[in-house]
Order: structure tokens, then C-alpha cells, then sequence
């Protein structure tokens, strides 16, 4: 029995009301208690009096696993050469920037003070290789969201007019199959469009075979979601992925959702006007307002930020587009088993030039014009706006005005004064980012036991040394435990340990594998038996981790 | 569907024998090796029958003396510890045993060589240079209307390709597969499989395959619309290629299929990217896709896992500590022909064919694998999708299938042989 005491900390707990509270923590076996019993003897008492405690970050939408991402670890040898990761006596070696191998990433999160990491574009039949990667990442808890709305199985069930309980089946076998927390739709009909040399959809607009809008399959998958308890909304890609003008297409898209949770996901790349010289500006104000008036509404972010990274993404018709734009000049685009797509874009976001620093803008107005930090989420879309590992430098633009201001007169001038950026005063507290990194995303994902420090939570516990420089001190925390286990001292990892895997289970009707079956007998590569990942083999490729399913309350 | 009444036939089964991983085997697991009574092809046939058996008395041997699993071990991490740079090739495994062997490289300072990586590293060069654009069987299978096999027949490699992805009863969408059109571009291969169900023979240009950059020079230039001015490109009137550019323009989904096996060697990179420039002035207009098929012998699984867990592909050397890609320098038999390797080490859990090479003082291999003389440690292995679960990449990268455990053994996996190793080497170190 381990029992570990943390003595004297300044502990920031949103998910418990407390902030900034001198507290003493227990930890009983990997879990946080409320005191210790009789007979119970501390093994490891840590001093953190004076010091920050909060519960370990948790990255709700970053692309650590799966095709894409190996495709662009290939294709990128020359981001590598300068990020290498050295073996040492506990850690093995690895490399990349943009496109870390899994032990890079997993080092590099943990180092960061991340404990648990989802992989939000997991295709159905890439699901073993997604759970792959991620189990080759070590330390932190991984989970993915399986894609669905370019998938043949459900374009069809559409057309053929099948009832909502079928759809919910069918959504439910996904994510039982595909062993995964939640379900993503990425230009929704828009992957199988372009098979049909579509080059855009909009939100009202037909897929030129079976006649199904966007807005169709939005209505249905939050439905079917929402109706199958699934903690975690949908998690929309809208259409129109970086195009000046699709800010209408994004509020559009939320008013789809017909008053259901749904979850608009990098919502920078999908925040653009029309206004100005050139046809480009800030849809940021129209996007924030929509946000705090529709509580059925959270956003992740997808920040900008300056220097070389890649654009990975299920949106192969966007991509196809945006190669035009890549830098290095090389892409991958890919369509893939009659369920999706890829594409995978070099990118180099430049302070001077007026496009990119007017992104950078409108990913930090809308940060700072939602109201609720609980529905406004903290991530760069790893790798598409910037690497994860800059997510300390992004903390300090939210907390620290003047560092923002002074960034701002920096970037190209006229994106400068397209931008209503120096006018927000707005900084965020200690406790708001524990919010946007800790609390709100375990709530939206339904991880009852993650991103907060009550008893019973597992002891994902992060400690830092409070600096007025915000940057300097979220790239360095002096303490990190993963499950009760010392990781991480003073920034370096000193114990690699092997995160678990989060699940949800929903109930459903198995009758609807009588439809399935068929399907991939007539019309699949494998058979319907070989798709699924079972909970035995799910363990086996993730090299043994564990499964963490959480529950759902069915609404139907 | 063959013998599902009897319950010594296991249906569904995946086969681990070639690059596209078909998984509408039924196996009979009753005799003493294990037979295909339904779907596969010669080579799973022989396959599963050749390694599908218990391989009892099979032993491990040090200097050519019988010698347990953990004596073994300990003399290949010892080898390996005074090893000035230790090659580990072969690398016919699936994922799991790759996974491991990797740990082992990263901890010996090794260099990691799958036996294709000759090929491979050109193929991976295109998407380090200009990328691609590809599609995925099930894609093929419902889509494709144009199917273009650049310098292959696919079937010699892959035997079931059109059975399974082209001449099907049905497909999603328009045309019927037996409609569809099929061109081969080069000659000598083996075009029968190319003939439609109804009897219509494909269409081949008959041309030298060492000269597929001409060929594809001569496409490119068509689809681009440039003057092309000799009257017969490799003896094939104008009009022919004329017709063919026409045609892929035509095409609602094209599809350029190519092995790059099937490639001379230093054409590889080449002939790839000019498929590539086809497709990419295709899809200004419609679509149009490649498709590399390959993958045999877990070549996936190495070059897959390899990239996901360094960052890097295949021919790193983890000898300074840090990774070091360099596809060039870290090729394993140039590494034994210069002289520039003292240990290699022969991992192979799927083949038991390919010889492994003179300096290999190490093999770790299935006991069928003949070998023409004894190295100085012998671990016989068992192989995934026979005797051990395990999954496998097929060659389009379209997916990863799970391969069953249809045979008992005592032989150890090769996932499990190189944590051992591992094992004695950070003992060895400590």
C-alpha cells in the first residue's frame, strides 16, 4: 500500500468550488482521500506549502494517434533533426517538433503537466492503429472520438429514411467497436463529397449521390448522442474548414444542433468574414456572442501560433484545398475505406503575413470574448495551430494583457488593425485556466474520476511553482503524479508508467448488427468480426492499458 | 462459409502471408498442420501449413549445442552489449513484435532494417518530397472505373487483388464491376487476372518495364496537354496514349495501382512521383488516386511502428543516444558489405524462406527456416496469426487487421524473445 501526503499546498480545484485554499492532499493507492485511516502510514510526504496544486491537465482535442499522424511523422524527417529526445536510463529515445513520435508526446505532456490526452479524428476502421500509437504513448490516459457522417453505413441509412432508434444503434455499435469516448464529424458529408468531386459543401448544400445535407447529418449524430447519454456532445468540424465568409456556416451549424449539446471544435479555423480589402476578417465577436447565448454550446479553440508546424486532418476536400498553400511544398490527401478521408499539409504560420496573424488574433478574441471558461477550451488542434508543446506561451497571452498587447504590435499591421484585440482587457485568472484545462474538459467528457482533487479522484495531481510569468511556469512543474506515481520533478520524468484508455459504453439494440454484416460481407475490405476491437484485444494494443469505461444515461 | 459445422474450422481468420491481408479464411485446425478450406490462396496454403504446426522438439542452440530460451537470450544481449553497431534485420514481424524490437534497438544503439527497406525507403522519399495522393481497397472496390497497374500485375505479389477488389458481384456505386476498364502499362506480366467475368480482355502496353520513366513521361506530358513529339512512345502509336489520357480524364475514379517492388530499384522514387504528378493534374478536374500496394511480410508493421514510437522511419540509428535517420548510410547490407557492423542480428517471425545473410550471427526465426550454416545463436520463434494473436498493416495502409491464435506451441513469440533480450542487455548494463 503507497500512501502519499502533499502538505501545505495553495490547492486550485474548480470541479470543487476551491480556489486557492491551503490544503493538505491524501493519496491512498493511486487515489485521492479524505484522511487518512488508523494504522495507515504515509510512505512519501512532499512539502508543497507556498506552491500551486491542481489536478493534471487534460487535452480534449489533439492528434497524437493514428494515420494521419504517422503520415506526417513520415513525411516531415526535417522537422525532427532539431526536437530529438535522448534515452536515458528510464526513457527511451525519439524525436520530431510538429509530428513527436508517441514517446516524445507522452514525455513531453507529462513534462508539461498533461495526464490524459483524446484523439479527436479516430476513423472507424484506423480505430487499432489510433489505440496503437496512443498505447505506445506513456504516462498519460489516452481516448479518441470515432468519426462518423462521410461513412457509406450511415449515408445510406439516411436515404433509406431508418429510424432514429436504428441510427442511435448504429452510433452505438461505432463506439463500441472502435473502443472510443465520444463521436466527431469532420465536414459533415463533405469527406464522401469530394469522392464524388465535390469541392465544397455548405451547410444546406446536397452530396451529389445520396442527396443528404450537412445540416441532416448534424441534427442526426446530436441526436443520436444526446439520446444515447454519451457524456461528451458531438464534436463538430464544421463545413467550410478555413474559408473567409464560414463564420455564417459555423452559427449556422450550431443552430443545427436544434437547442442538443454539440461541441464546435477548433472553432478559429471556422471564425472568418468577408470584410476588409482583402475579403478576410474577424468573425470572432459574432462567434463569442453566439457562444454565451447558446448553452448547448462549448468550443475548443485551435489556436494559431507563429512558426513551422503541420495541418493533420480527417477533411481530405478542405486539405486537398489547402495543399496549394503547403509549406514545405508536399501533402498526402487520402481517401479512405468508404468511411473518411485524410490530409496532411505542411504549414508555416508567419507573423507578417496578414492572413496567419489575423488567425492568431481571432483564436485569442474569442478566448477572450466567451464569457464561461467552462464551454471555451485551451488547445492549438495539435499539430494544426501549433504544437501542444506551446500551450504554456498561449496560457500566458490569456493571463498577461500587457505580454499580449506587446505581441500584438508586433504582427503584420494591418491584421492589427483588423483585429479588436488590443481593446479586450479580459485576463485569465489561475483558476479560469484551471477550469479550461482540468475541470471543464473532464466534465464535457464525462471522466468523473479526472480533473479534480476530491476524494475519490484518481491522482492525477500536478504541483508548480507560482510565477508571475505565466509561460515559465506551466512549461515546468516541479511536481507531476500520474495515478499516485511520482512522474515528473522539477520538468524531466523520472518514472514512465502506462496511462489507461477511456470508454464509453452505451446500451443498444445488438439486432443491428443483422444490418452490419451484410454490409461488410457485400461491400467492405474485412469482415464486420475483424472490425470490431474487442475489450481483451482493445488492452493489447494499447501494450496493456487499462480500459476506463464511463457511463451513460440513456435519454431515449 | 466452408465447414462451419465442423468445430475444428475456424472461419474469418486473417492471413498473415501477404500484403493484403485477407480475412475470409476458414483454417481446419484438426491435423497436424493447419489446412485453408476456404477463401486464401497457394501461398496461404503453403503458409499455414508449413508453420501451422506445433514445432515440438524445437530448441534454441548456442554455438550449435541445444541451449534454453533464457541461456540464449543472454548470450545474444551479451553479443549485443560489445557490439559496436548491431544491425537487427529481418523484421518479418507483426506489430507486436516490432514493438519490441524496437525497445531492444533503442537500448542496444541499434540500427532497425526491415528485408524490403531497400525499396521501402525510395517509396517513403515521395511523400518526404512531394507527398501523394492514394485511396484504399474498399475505396477500389466500390469506386474505381479506370484501373491503370503501372509495371505490376499486382497478382504475382498479391494473388486475390481482383477477386476480392475488382471483379466483385456487386459494388456501391456506379459502374458494375464488371465494367470496369483495366490497363496495364508495361509488358511481361501476367495479365490474365485482368480479364472481366464477361470475357473482355485488359488492355497492356507492351513496353520494356525498365523504362517506365518514359512511359510515365510520355502520359504526364499528354494530361498536361504538351506536345509529344515522336510518332510511337516505346513502340506504341501515339493515339494509344492519346486515348489512355483521354480516358483517365474521363474517368469518374480513376485508379493508379503500382508495388514498388515491382519497380527497378533506383526507378522506385522516380516512377512513384510521376504517378503522382498524373493523379495530381487528374484531380484538378476529377478524381483520380494511387494505390502502392505492398506489405508482405509485416513490411508495414516495421515501418508503421518504427515511425509512430521514434518520429522517424525505418534506418535510424539509435547509436549516439538520440535518433538519427539516414536512409542512405544505415541500409543493413551496406553496413555488412563496408564493414561497418560487427553484430547482425536476423529477427524474422513470418518468413522462414528469405536466407538470412552470411553475417548474421544471430537468428531469431521460425525452426522451418533452412538455414545453410549455423549461426552462433539460434532462437526459434513462433508466428503471429498461428500460434500467437497479433495484429498485421495491410499493404494500402487501409488497415490493421488482428491475426488469431490457431496452433499451439511451446515456442516463444519473437515479441517475447526480444523483451527477454532487452531484459539481459539492462541487466548486462547495470
Amino acid at each position: 500500500m503507497s500512501v502519499i501526503k502533499l502538505t501545505g499546498g495553495r490547492v486550485i480545484d474548480p470541479a470543487n468550488g476551491i480556489n486557492d485554499q491551503v490544503r493538505d492532499i491524501y493519496v491512498k493507492d493511486g487515489r485521492i482521500v479524505a484522511a487518512l485511516a488508523d494504522g495507515d502510514k504515509v510512505s512519501a510526504e512532499y512539502n508543497v506549502s507556498g506552491r500551486v496544486v491542481m489536478s493534471g491537465a487534460i487535452d480534449m482535442h489533439t492528434h497524437i494517434g493514428g494515420g494521419k499522424v504517422n503520415i506526417a511523422r513520415e513525411m516531415l524527417p526535417e522537422d525532427h533533426r532539431g526536437d530529438p529526445v535522448a534515452r536515458t536510463e528510464i526513457t527511451r529515445s525519439s524525436c520530431g517538433y510538429c509530428a513527436p513520435g508517441t514517446l516524445a508526446a507522452g514525455y513531453r505532456y507529462a513534462e508539461m503537466g498533461y495526464t490524459s490526452c483524446f484523439e479527436p479524428a479516430i476513423i472507424p476502421m484506423n480505430a487499432r492503429q489510433a489505440h496503437m500509437e496512443m498505447g505506445d504513448t506513456p504516462i498519460i490516459d489516452t481516448g479518441g472520438y470515432a468519426m462518423l457522417g462521410s461513412d457509406d453505413f450511415l449515408l445510406r441509412m439516411l436515404v433509406a429514411n431508418e429510424d432514429q432508434k436504428s441510427i442511435n444503434d448504429y452510433v452505438a455499435w461505432i463506439l463500441h467497436s472502435t473502443q472510443t469516448l465520444g463521436i466527431k464529424v469532420v465536414n459533415p458529408g463533405g469527406i464522401s463529397a469530394f469522392k464524388f468531386n465535390q469541392r465544397k459543401l455548405d451547410l444546406d448544400e446536397q452530396n451529389a449521390y445520396y442527396g443528404v445535407t450537412p445540416r441532416r447529418i448534424i441534427q442526426t449524430l446530436t441526436r443520436a448522442v444526446h439520446e444515447l447519454g454519451v457524456p461528451h456532445p458531438l464534436h463538430v468540424h464544421a463545413s467550410n474548414l478555413g474559408v473567409a465568409g464560414n463564420v455564417d456556416t459555423t452559427l449556422a451549424t450550431m443552430e443545427a444542433a436544434e437547442g442538443r449539446p454539440i461541441h464546435m471544435t477548433h472553432i478559429q479555423f471556422h471564425s472568418y468574414g468577408t470584410e476588409g480589402d482583402r475579403k478576410f476578417s474577424s468573425g470572432a465577436a459574432r462567434i463569442a456572442e453566439a457562444i454565451n447565448r447558446h448553452k448547448n454550446v462549448s468550443a475548443d479553440v485551435g489556436q494559431v501560433l507563429f512558426g513551422q508546424t503541420v495541418t493533420a486532418s480527417g477533411d481530405n476536400m478542405s486539405q486537398y484545398r489547402n495543399a496549394a498553400f503547403a509549406s514545405p511544398k508536399k501533402s498526402a490527401v487520402m481517401d479512405i475505406e468508404m468511411e473518411a478521408g485524410c490530409g496532411v499539409v505542411p504549414f508555416k504560420y508567419k507573423d507578417q503575413n496578414f492572413v496567419n496573424a489575423l488567425q492568431w488574433a481571432i483564436g485569442l478574441e474569442i478566448f477572450l470574448m466567451v464569457d464561461d471558461p467552462w464551454r471555451i477550451f485551451l488547445t492549438t488542434d495539435h499539430p494544426n495551430g501549433a504544437p501542444f508543446t506551446t500551450y504554456p506561451h498561449l496560457i500566458k497571452l490569456l493571463t498577461d494583457r500587457s505580454f499580449r498587447n506587446a505581441m500584438l504590435d508586433t504582427i503584420n499591421p494591418d491584421a492589427k488593425a483588423m483585429s479588436n484585440l488590443a481593446a479586450l482587457e479580459r485576463e485569465y485568472s489561475l483558476y479560469e485556466i484551471a477550469i479550461m484545462t482540468r475541470a471543464a474538459p473532464a466534465r464535457i467528457l464525462g471522466l468523473t474520476d479526472r480533473g479534480h482533487l476530491a476524494p475519490g479522484a484518481a491522482a492525477d495531481i500536478v504541483v508548480y511553482t507560482e510565477n508571475a510569468d505565466r509561460e515559465r511556469m506551466f512549461e515546468k512543474p516541479d511536481l507531476v503524479f500520474k495515478d499516485g506515481e511520482l512522474v515528473v520533478r522539477d520538468g524531466k520524468v523520472v518514472k514512465v508508467v502506462r496511462g489507461n484508455t477511456h470508454v464509453v459504453k452505451p446500451e443498444f439494440d445488438r439486432g443491428i448488427e443483422k444490418k452490419i454484416e451484410p454490409y461488410f460481407r457485400r461491400f467492405h475490405s474485412v469482415r464486420m468480426n475483424n472490425f470490431k476491437i474487442s475489450d481483451d484485444e482493445l488492452c493489447e494494443c494499447g501494450g496493456g492499458s487499462k480500459l476506463i469505461p464511463h457511463a451513460c444515461g440513456k435519454r431515449s | 462459409m466452408t465447414n462451419e459445422a465442423s468445430s475444428t474450422v475456424v472461419t474469418e481468420v486473417a492471413c498473415p502471408f501477404c500484403g493484403l491481408a485477407c480475412d475470409d479464411l476458414s483454417v481446419d485446425t484438426a491435423g497436424e498442420a493447419l489446412a485453408v478450406v476456404g477463401g486464401g490462396c497457394a501461398k496461404a496454403q503453403a503458409g499455414f501449413a508449413r508453420l501451422g504446426v506445433s514445432h515440438d522438439g524445437a530448441s534454441a542452440r548456442v554455438g550449435g549445442q541445444p541451449a534454453s530460451l533464457e541461456a540464449a537470450c543472454a548470450e545474444v544481449a551479451r553479443r549485443v552489449k560489445a557490439s559496436a553497431q548491431p544491425v537487427f534485420a529481418g523484421m518479418a514481424l507483426d506489430v507486436g513484435g516490432m514493438r519490441e524490437v524496437m525497445e531492444l534497438a533503442d537500448a542496444a544503439g541499434g540500427v532497425v532494417d526491415h528485408l524490403y527497406s531497400e525499396i521501402g525507403w525510395r517509396s517513403t522519399r515521395v511523400v518526404q518530397d512531394v507527398g501523394y495522393v492514394t485511396t484504399t481497397l474498399a475505396e477500389v472496390k466500390n469506386r474505381a472505373d479506370l484501373i491503370v497497374l503501372v509495371g505490376t500485375d499486382v497478382v504475382s505479389k498479391a494473388s486475390r487483388f481482383f477477386e476480392r477488389y475488382v471483379w466483385n458481384d456487386e459494388a456501391m456505386f456506379e459502374p458494375a464491376p464488371a465494367a470496369r476498364r483495366i490497363v496495364y502499362l508495361g509488358g511481361g506480366l501476367n495479365t490474365a487476372a485482368g480479364q472481366s467475368p464477361d470475357g473482355r480482355a485488359p488492355e497492356v502496353f507492351d513496353f520494356d518495364r525498365a523504362r517506365m520513366p518514359e512511359a510515365l513521361s510520355t502520359l504526364n506530358a499528354l494530361l498536361a496537354k504538351q506536345p509529344v513529339s515522336e510518332a510511337a512512345p516505346l513502340g506504341i502509336e501515339l493515339a494509344r496514349w492519346q486515348a489512355l489520357a483521354d480516358a483517365l480524364r474521363a474517368a469518374k475514379y480513376s485508379v493508379l495501382v503500382w508495388i514498388a517492388g515491382d519497380f527497378e530499384p533506383s526507378q522506385v522514387d522516380l516512377n512513384i512521383n510521376a504517378i503522382m504528378s498524373a493523379v495530381r493534374t487528374l484531380n484538378v478536374s476529377t478524381r483520380s488516386n494511387g494505390l502502392g500496394l505492398g506489405g508482405a511480410d509485416g513490411e508495414l508493421n516495421a515501418s508503421m511502428v518504427h515511425a509512430w514510437q521514434t518520429g522517424y522511419p525505418m534506418r535510424t540509428s539509435f547509436a549516439s543516444g538520440i535518433p538519427l535517420y539516414d536512409p542512405v548510410h544505415n541500409g543493413a547490407a551496406r553496413l555488412v558489405e563496408q564493414g561497418e557492423t560487427d553484430t547482425v542480428v536476423w529477427i524474422s517471425a513470418l518468413n522462414d524462406k528469405t536466407p538470412p545473410p552470411p553475417e548474421a550471427k544471430v537468428v531469431i526465426a521460425p525452426p522451418t527456416l533452412k538455414l545453410e550454416h549455423e549461426p552462433e545463436v539460434f532462437i526459434p520463434v513462433s508466428t503471429p496469426g498461428v500460434h500467437h494473436v497479433g495484429h498485421f498493416f495491410r499493404g494500402d495502409k487501409g488497415a490493421a487487421l488482428p491475426l488469431r491464435a490457431l496452433r499451439a506451441t511451446r515456442l516463444p513469440s519473437a515479441a517475447k524473445v526480444a523483451a527477454a533480450i532487452t531484459a539481459q542487455l539492462k541487466e548486462v548494463s547495470a
